[in-house]
């Protein structure tokens, strides 16, 4: 197994190593949990979690939301639906940083197309500085993730509805059941599975999601914008703080193993009370 | 799917406002995009701003592909995302192969391993890794970056094929064994050409995870020779002056072989992509 002992040795040493950097200072001595005294004390490390928070639940529950809506509707029969579902994966496969780049543009404050829209479309009185005021920056940043990764929601819970078995849509049509009712008693409850499934991905994709906060604000202004991931990051290739920044990452990972594995168990639980 | 009795649905005007309106948000950003790429600098900073240039130029193109390093940055891209892939496809291709087929000590402590990998916070293991490739005199190489890219891209991988492996009757290699074929014959006669599509959506799926990457790009390659395209186009977007023609531009020229090969492949892709998740 060649491929298994490449990937231990790549997966498993960076792990080990960090470990072994969370406790120890620049002279490589074990120096207990200094570092991560030192890394929790600052004001800037719970305003980095807060932050990662708002970002992770904002991005899922709109993702989730207009994935589920983009498939329903993607799961009706009309003319031109293969190239609108083709179109529709295409803020997927961009890469990140052009989508960072384009929306940066899109967001300008003066020149911004944005801002030239709501304004004439009476939505705003004068243009908003929505990646320099503190209140707006995380909720585009949000929107920017939003728009990126709902279509990946959308094509997994579309697979979903179309394995939907056939005779459940033919016993509500003969029990005379609207669409409306179908869609609440049908297909909710039968892409749940998928959904549950989606959304975990969407945790870890949203925790590691760098690229778009960093190119855009580097966590700024003032650190409204700025994860948990990118101060990990920012600590160690900008204040070449590796053991602190290694103590972070730590604890984070933590955090997600904890979080992965609640949501695993709390799914496990769940389809053994249904069978 | 034969439906036998006529599905209720919603009425056509909605469906149709509904789909204009998913294409309209998905595409406006490249719309724009488009549009600023070919404007003159005082057509792109006008207040307000204008929706059609008057006079469309090249001239951004021609600063992205000749007075730039984007295409070194491009051609890096191609080397690494295409080495990365291939790489990762070889060794999916054995791992998989393995899952599939072999019963061993420990096969769900590997295979719940390789899911974690997956988990793995980028954050978490960026710096023992850049430790890691400086010690090994990798950093600013493409081998580097190649490693690097496999590591993200094979999890996923061995995840998908392995699904398309097990979907291959069995009888049909014990035919082969019978036959006289080796393991390895089974391999390359039997098994790859089977699963085809599954090692198409692998292959793209790793292409464009690569082709995308940015944060292992920026710490790993430090080096004009070997940066990839987006911290290329990073690089014109931070500097003091945004010059936003151009960005647009470069974004364009990054876009485009991502979404044509995207476009081309994407039955299988997405045919493999969902039958790894719901087969789990």
């Amino acid at each position: 197994m060649p491929a298994l002992i490449v990937l231990m040795m790549l997966i498993a040493y960076p792990v080990t190593y960090t470990g072994i950097l969370s406790v120890t200072n620049q002279q490589e001595e074990f120096v207990g949990l200094q570092n991560f005294r030192d890394v929790l004390r600052p004001r800037v490390t719970t305003q980095a979690l807060w932050n990662t928070l708002w970002w992770v639940f904002g991005s899922i529950f709109f993702q989730v939301i207009f994935g589920v809506a983009a498939a329903i509707l993607l799961n009706q029969k009309f003319r031109g639906r293969a190239v609108v579902r083709s179109i529709a994966l295409i803020p997927w496969v961009v890469p990140g940083i052009v989508a960072a780049t384009t929306w940066a543009w899109m967001f300008h404050t003066e020149f911004g197309i944005i801002n030239y829209m709501l304004t004439g479309a009476g939505v705003l009185e004068e243009p908003i500085g929505w990646l320099i005021t503190g209140n707006t920056v995380l909720p585009a940043m949000i929107a920017i993730n939003v728009w990126k990764l709902f279509p990946f929601v959308a094509i997994m819970v579309l697979a979903g509805l179309q394995s939907i078995p056939q005779e459940l849509f033919e016993a509500a049509k003969v029990d005379g059941a609207s669409y409306w009712e179908e869609v609440r008693h049908i297909m909710l409850p039968q892409i749940r599975p998928v959904v549950t499934a989606v959304t975990l991905l969407l945790v870890i994709w949203a925790l590691n999601a760098i690229t778009i906060i960093y190119a855009i604000t580097s966590g700024g202004p003032a650190n409204k914008t700025l994860i948990t991931p990118i101060q990990i990051f920012r600590l160690a290739f900008e204040s070449s703080a590796f053991n602190q920044s290694a103590a972070l990452a730590v604890m984070f990972f933590g955090i997600v193993m904890l979080i992965v594995f609640i949501y695993i168990k709390s799914l496990a639980t769940e389809s053994s009370e249904k069978s | 799917m034969t439906r036998k009795l006529k599905r209720t649905g919603l009425s056509a005007p909605l469906v149709y406002i509904g789909a204009f309106l998913l294409v309209a948000v998905c595409l406006f950003p490249f719309l724009w995009m488009g549009l600023s790429s070919i404007k003159q600098l005082n057509e792109l900073y006008t207040i307000p701003p204008r929706w059609f240039p008057e006079m469309p130029t090249l001239a951004n193109y021609q600063k992205v592909l000749f007075e730039s390093r984007i295409p070194r940055y491009f051609l890096n891209s191609i080397v690494i995302s295409v080495g990365s892939t291939g790489l990762a496809l070889i060794l999916a291709i054995f791992a998989a192969n393995g899952f599939a087929r072999f019963r061993f000590k420990g096969q769900a402590f590997w295979q719940t391993f390789i899911l974690v990998g997956q988990l793995l916070p980028t954050a978490a293991i960026i710096v023992p890794l850049f430790i890691t490739l400086k010690v090994l005199g990798l950093i600013n190489t493409y081998w580097g970056l190649i490693l690097v890219y496999m590591i993200i891209t094979l999890p996923l991988s061995v995840w998908m094929l392995t699904s398309y492996f097990k979907a291959i009757p069995i009888e049909l290699e014990e035919a082969a064994v019978i036959d006289g074929c080796s393991r390895v014959g089974i391999l390359f006669r039997i098994t790859l050409p089977l699963s085809l599509p599954g090692l198409v959506a692998v292959l793209v799926y790793a292409f464009i995870t690569t082709w995308n990457e940015f944060i292992f790009a920026l710490c790993f390659a430090t080096d004009s020779t070997v940066k990839t395209l987006p911290i290329g186009l990073a690089e014109f977007s931070t500097e003091f002056n945004t010059d936003w023609g151009s960005v647009m531009a470069a974004s364009m020229v990054m876009t485009i072989p991502i979404a044509l090969l995207f476009l081309v492949f994407q039955k299988l892709f997405i045919g493999g992509l969902t039958a790894g998740a719901t087969k789990g």
